[in-house]
């Protein structure tokens, strides 16, 4: 375990949820053991750790892709057919809803709005915005990510 | 401090909820998730009663809200009955087989329209009753998880907690009898753990477990003596008896 990532916070409650942030955003999950040492760190109850954890939806308990895919099911977006991407999102990756791919690189998620309407439908990978998405763009799309991953 | 409730005046103290004064003088004001000795958590919303300063009036949750000075409270109108009629219809479709949300529905005369009906079926409402009386009279070894339509209340990972001593608190106070607990042969199953019963030294009964022993010896710091409750009121009432025959 990478403690050095808790022990840089004082060890006080209100720094629960700071501290679990940066672990989903270094290792794209909560692990059990940091779950357990963060209530320990902090003399918390496991219980009240792990229901803020299970609260936020940007936490995440089991592993997420190195790259988090958001489909955005605002109104906007969902008229112009967000589902049809989903669907194409998922059939390329080979996935389930709320999963991950096997060599942990993609998962994929829908969110509601992400306030880029005019760019609608859009999706959002990591932190980038891809506007004017269409059903033909995903395959493409999804393979320079996967070649940025092999030669890295 | 004085207020009125239905036309009566009655003592309050500052700070004290409307709830409080209403039970402490025999006032009915239903409710599932309030518990004498806790504060009020408000998730039930069965409590509503109409409160009145001067002109303006509005409905509250009589268990969180802060009595006033001068306040005049109603507990029953038509407006609060149609509202708790709704309260109960939402309780009902989340808990329809539940006998103590039955009760209310009998008494509310609720329906719940065909077209709202569900199959899934849960005993707990979510108040959060066995999560505060965990924290209160235990370790604190459940909370409420996740959100919207998977909350629940679980232990972390839905595993046997090492937190949990067993002592039975939580089911004790559910509103719903929600939470499973089984005996048999001297072990207490509850949250996927079992645990050691300990009987009582006077009347043999199972009466607690031996990790909730455990942890009220630890807080007090001191050795309990293994008497269960209804043994340990009995010996004080016959000592009480015992002193008093001297002075007569
Ligand atoms: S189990 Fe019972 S006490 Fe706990 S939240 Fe559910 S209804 Fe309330
Ligand atoms: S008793 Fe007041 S909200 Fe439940």
């Amino acid at each position: 375990m990478n403690l050095e990532l808790i022990h840089k916070y004082p060890r006080e409650k209100r720094f629960t949820l700071s501290i679990l942030q940066d672990i989903q955003r270094e290792y794209n999950y909560i692990p059990r053991e940091y779950m357990e040492y963060i209530a320990e760190y902090l003399n918390q109850p496991l219980s009240d750790v792990y229901s803020i954890a299970t609260f936020y939806k940007a936490l995440s308990l089991k592993p997420k892709g190195k790259y988090t895919i958001k489909v955005c099911n605002g109104t906007a977006c969902h008229i112009r057919g967000s589902e049809s991407i989903r669907e194409e999102l998922l059939k390329v990756l080979n996935l389930e809803p709320g999963e991950t791919t096997e060599d942990g690189l993609f998962s994929v998620e829908v969110v509601n709005c992400i306030g880029a309407c005019a760019l609608a439908p859009v999706i959002l990978i990591n932190d980038k915005y891809y506007g004017g998405m269409t059903k033909e763009k995903v395959k493409d799309l999804i393979n320079s990510y996967r070649e940025v991953a092999i030669n890295a | 401090m004085l207020i009125k409730i239905d036309g009566k005046t009655y003592k309050g103290h500052p700070g004290e909820t409307l709830m409080e004064v209403a039970r402490r003088n025999g006032i009915n004001i239903p409710s599932l998730c309030y518990k004498k000795g806790f504060e009020g958590l408000g998730r039930c919303r069965l409590c509503l009663v109409e409160v009145s300063e001067g002109k303006r009036s509005k409905i509250v949750s009589a268990c969180v809200y802060p009595i006033k000075e001068g306040i005049e409270v109603t507990t029953i109108t038509d407006e609060i009955i149609k509202m708790r009629k709704d309260i109960i219809l939402l309780l009902l479709l989340r808990a329809p087989d539940n006998e103590y949300i039955q009760q209310l529905v009998k008494e509310y005369e609720v329906k719940a329209p065909e077209r709202y009906i569900q199959n899934d079926n849960d005993d707990c409402i979510l108040c959060g009753l066995c999560v505060k009386a965990c924290e209160k009279l235990g370790t604190k070894a459940i909370s409420l998880v996740n959100r919207g339509i998977t909350k629940k209340v679980s232990t972390p990972y839905d595993d046997p907690s090492k937190d949990c001593i067993g002592c039975g608190a939580c089911a004790e106070t559910c509103p719903t009898n929600a939470i499973k607990l089984e005996e048999s042969n001297g072990i207490r199953t509850i949250w996927n753990r079992d645990f050691d019963l300990v009987k009582c030294s006077i009347c043999g009964k199972y009466y607690t477990t031996l990790d909730a022993l455990k942890f009220i010896e630890d807080k007090l710091a001191s050795n309990e003596e293994h008497i269960c409750d209804t043994c340990k009121k009995k010996s004080t009432a016959s000592k009480f008896k015992e002193s008093f025959q001297h002075i007569y």
